[in-house]
């Protein structure tokens, strides 16, 4: 049978209102995919298998901090069709609520009253004209000198840095990326140029490259901020990486509740076409339907290819099988807006910028601080300085997640550790995605923990028994333990071996990661777990 | 370079052709790696994660089933780490699955209990219940699927996609909800399934199910006599194993299931129809004829000895032949005959009766 339209599988399904009765089949028909195939495909992400549920209020550890506990009551009791979710990247703007494919900033209870029961009708005070909106930033200056990706700066639509690319050949920018020390900023921190020559190096000369804006760790939303900003800086990154790679194919894979950044990307996609600045490069734009697992970037893929969103076994890794089969260079946003800037100034002046590792690093920064945003700041800054930039500590600062739920929780005691993908590797935590959340000493750690346990617990995609069973054994536990519950031994008794499982058994780095909120939190705070 | 691919596994060197895996050369030397959701008819998945083993310079432990060996890998699939993955492993597995021993083998033995005792992995960890949805309302006749069973290898959905190229179902849901389902969780009867079974067959904790001898309550699995034969529904000749519970029916004993042999013992490799997994309760039937009956002079049906029955079939058959002549008579075999008996039949024909009017009815 012909697998040539499984890729519209998610957008049919959505046309067709979401996994209502009879969908499934309808979508069979048009694509010619066995029909249960089609319902095992939409049943794995949320914002299908659940039509139903036109709002969504975050349930994140940042937008619990801010409230959402109360705007989810609220709208329940005014008989709204909501539902919890796990994440909707707008920890800045906490809390932070969808409506339909939608996020509106920083919702309050009122809010939910004026909306007098019509889920339609629901609006933040916070964004009354119900248009784009931003959220902060710092430093809060145009200085294309010292900033790569430069948020404050106007979107530059000339596409000199493609054209540079293009004049000092493929060679010359990829020695520019490996001299830059430009490393993944989706949460690895992996040397992008090993994938760029990876790629290019295939027998293969079908390539593709692929932008993984599917941002959806706690604690994150930088990559939201660079496309409402920057799309010139995203896209011309992408058309510079297919020059490299010999790729003339891009996929852009942004998360369905980015509905706003993707009009940005949309827009800009076309303005650039207009201008005729990239040749034969074509963009093709994918929307996600509610998974927070296809930022992994193989589920990414399978859900790119009309898949249940589970990630492939590696080896082999996409740079050699990727997106259908071939090479394929996938990168998260920001890594891809660095590009530009690279080009045009050099590995050296970007290497530069950077303190502990190269370059400059966008910050997400949010919970107890007095101005949550997203902070250009040179890469290995401390948590001190970060905050600094940031307004300052609201509270005395208890504990701080340096970047995103997988990195779980650290003292106060390590705020002079630099926010860098080494050194924080060096304390048992990582740099992630950069999105920090600060915790005060009104906090409950032990209920944060439980919050990101949750989410990891409802966000496996529950392929590999490690992380499908673990991660709501770790919940489970811990809710034992927060309940005083020994009736069947100590609650946290089998933690450390479930979680060396997990670590070591996972398929992906959700379950490889998913203990580390529980585990260094009982290493750090452990007087908070006892009875 | 050495013309020889080679590779070490666990100190001792071995050859291997291309494309094999770790699991494919350890099999074949009788060392053991537990798998759960390995089937050799299907292609490799490494969800299960039991198989995992370790690779010098890797820094994560690699599924077996799935690593295409290199030549000069050296491969561990005993060792401290790799045993305490399996009994971690394996106490996870039992905190979402029935450790009661009857209530976690109702019919099939079940492959992930038996694991978990030779690896003597701690069942004391706590227990969570199953949030798998179940589809009560399925009217199939054939197919139970217990969802508190159910550990997800996904040998049912790919051996029905795969094998069948039937894909009646599909892992649905995400997270711990993840389950099998068909389309809108519609009974097996109203998808593209063709009951054939293999589900059940592929299944090693046995969360697919046969529906008979379930809501019946008969004896599971392990404790009913194997007999293989031949299927005898079509000439295909497929090996089927009936499981027979030898005291029922008053020692009369009774067939309670049928299974398929072992991957790669049989022609069929396993595979069977519904009508070879599941059309044999008529071999108890009360109406079913056990014995030649021929027609008496008074017209009614008399029960006789196969000797009498033949006997009498011969001769009537020659008096035709003699009165009419030898093209008189035709014969026409069952599809159900082997190929064999079709040969048979028409040896029959030609060399006893002389005819060539013979006929199979599955022929065009």
């Amino acid at each position: 049978m012909s697998e040539d339209r499984r890729h519209e599988i998610q957008e049919l399904l959505e046309k067709a209102g979401g996994l209502v009765p009879g969908a499934a089949r309808q979508v069979a028909q048009q694509t010619g995919i066995p029909e249960a195939d089609v319902y095992g495909v939409g049943s794995f992400y949320h914002l299908l298998a659940r039509p139903d549920a036109k709002i969504r209020v975050c349930t994140g550890l940042s937008c619990r901090m801010a409230g959402a506990d109360d705007v989810l009551r609220a709208a329940e009791l005014n008989d709204l069709p909501v539902e919890g979710c796990t994440c909707l990247a707008g920890c800045d703007v906490a809390p932070a609520v969808l409506r339909d494919r939608r996020v509106l900033p920083s919702v309050t209870v009122e809010d939910v009253h004026e909306a007098k029961g019509e889920w339609e009708n629901l609006r933040s005070a916070a964004n009354a004209d119900d248009e784009v909106w931003f959220g902060a930033v710092g430093p809060e200056r145009d200085d294309p000198d010292t900033l790569v990706l430069n948020l404050m700066g106007d979107p530059d639509w000339s596409g000199t840095a493609f054209r540079r690319a293009v004049e000092i050949g493929a060679d010359a920018v990829v020695e520019a990326i490996e001299t830059a020390g430009l490393q993944g900023r989706g949460g690895a921190g992996f040397p992008a140029h090993i994938k760029w020559n990876g790629t290019r190096n295939q027998a293969e000369t079908t390539r593709y490259v692929v932008l993984n804006a599917d941002e959806g760790e706690p604690g994150t939303f930088k990559d939201r901020e660079v496309m409402l900003r920057r799309p010139d800086r995203v896209l011309e990154g992408l058309a510079i990486a297919a020059h490299a790679i010999g790729a003339t194919e891009v996929y852009l894979y942004l998360r369905g509740e980015f509905e706003v950044p993707w009009t940005v990307i949309e827009d800009g996609i076309e303005r650039f076409a207009a201008a005729g600045v990239f040749g034969d490069i074509k963009f093709h734009l994918h929307a996600g339907h509610g998974a927070y697992i296809c930022g992994e970037e193989t589920a990414l893929l399978e859900a790119l290819e009309g898949k249940r969103g589970m990630p492939r076994l590696k080896p082999p890794f996409p740079v050699e099988k990727g997106l259908w089969g071939k090479p394929t260079l996938i990168h998260n946003v920001e890594t891809i807006a660095c590009v530009p800037a690279i080009v045009d100034r050099g590995g050296d002046w970007f290497k530069a910028l950077g303190r502990d590792e190269a370059g400059t690093k966008l910050y997400c920064i949010s919970g107890d601080v007095g101005r949550p945003g997203t902070y250009e700041l040179p890469l290995g800054v401390t948590l001190d300085e970060l905050v600094e930039a940031a307004g300052g500590y609201v509270g005395e600062l208890k504990a701080f997640s340096p970047g995103g739920a997988s990195s779980g929780f650290l003292p106060a005691s390590m705020r002079e550790v630099p926010l860098a993908f080494r050194s924080l590797g060096g304390v048992g935590s990582m740099l992630g995605s950069a999105g920090v959340v600060v915790l005060n000493s009104d906090a409950d750690l032990r209920d944060a923990v439980m919050t990101q346990l949750r989410f990891f617990e409802a966000e496996s995609c529950g392929q590999c028994a490690p992380c499908r069973i673990g991660t709501r054994y770790l919940a489970h536990a811990l809710s034992k333990n927060i309940a005083n519950d020994t009736t069947s031994g100590a609650a946290l008794q089998h933690v450390a071996d479930a979680a060396w499982q997990m670590n070591e058994g996972s398929i992906c780095g959700l379950g490889q990661a998913a203990p580390l909120p529980l585990t260094l939190a009982l290493e750090h705070f452990p007087e908070e777990f006892e009875a | 370079m050495s013309d020889k691919s080679t590779i070490k596994l666990n100190g001792r060197e071995y050859d291997f052709a291309p494309g094999e895996t770790v699991l494919d050369v350890a099999a074949r030397h009788d060392i053991y790696i537990p798998t759960l959701c390995h089937d050799p008819r299907l292609d490799a998945v490494g969800a299960c994660r039991t198989c995992l083993v370790e690779i010098d310079g890797w820094r994560r432990l690699a599924p077996a089933c799935a690593t295409q060996l290199e030549p000069g890998m050296e491969i561990a699939s005993e060792n401290e780490r790799i045993d305490r993955h399996r009994q971690t492993l394996l106490s996870l597995y039992m905190t979402d699955h029935p450790t009661d021993p009857a209530a976690a083998e109702p019919g099939a033995p079940n492959e992930l209990h038996a694991m978990a005792s030779h690896y003597e992995a701690p069942m004391d960890w706590g227990y969570m219940e199953s949030l798998r949805d179940a589809r009560p309302d399925d009217r199939n006749p054939y197919v139970l699927f217990e969802p508190d069973l159910c550990i997800l290898c996904a040998r049912c959905t790919r051996y029905c996609d795969e094998i069948e190229g039937v894909n009646a179902i599909t892992l649905a849901g995400r997270a711990s909800e993840t389950t099998i389902s068909t389309v809108d969780k519609l009974s097996l009867m109203d998808t593209s399934c063709e009951l054939c079974g293999g589900c059940i067959d592929v299944c090693p904790t046995g969360a697919m199910g046969k529906k008979m001898p379930l809501v019946r309550g008969d004896k599971p699995e392990r404790e009913l006599d194997k007999v293989r034969t031949t299927c005898n529904f079509c000439g295909v000749g497929c090996q089927l194993d009936l499981n027979v519970d030898r005291d029922a029916r008053d020692g009369q004993g009774r067939i309670v299931k049928v299974t398929s042999p072992p991957v790669g013992t049989t022609t069929n490799d396993g595979n069977l129809c519904v009508k070879g997994r599941f059309a044999y309760d008529f071999v108890h039937h009360e109406d079913r004829i056990t014995t030649p009956l021929i027609r008496g002079e008074d017209g009614e049906l008399h029960p006789a000895s196969w000797d009498e029955a033949l006997q009498a079939a011969a001769s009537g058959l020659l008096a035709v032949k003699d009165k009419h002549g030898k093209d008189s008579l035709g014969f026409v075999s069952s599809s159900r005959c082997t190929m064999e008996e079709n040969f048979l039949v028409q040896k029959m024909s030609r060399a006893v009766f002389g005819t060539n009017n013979v006929h199979q009815c599955a022929a065009t």
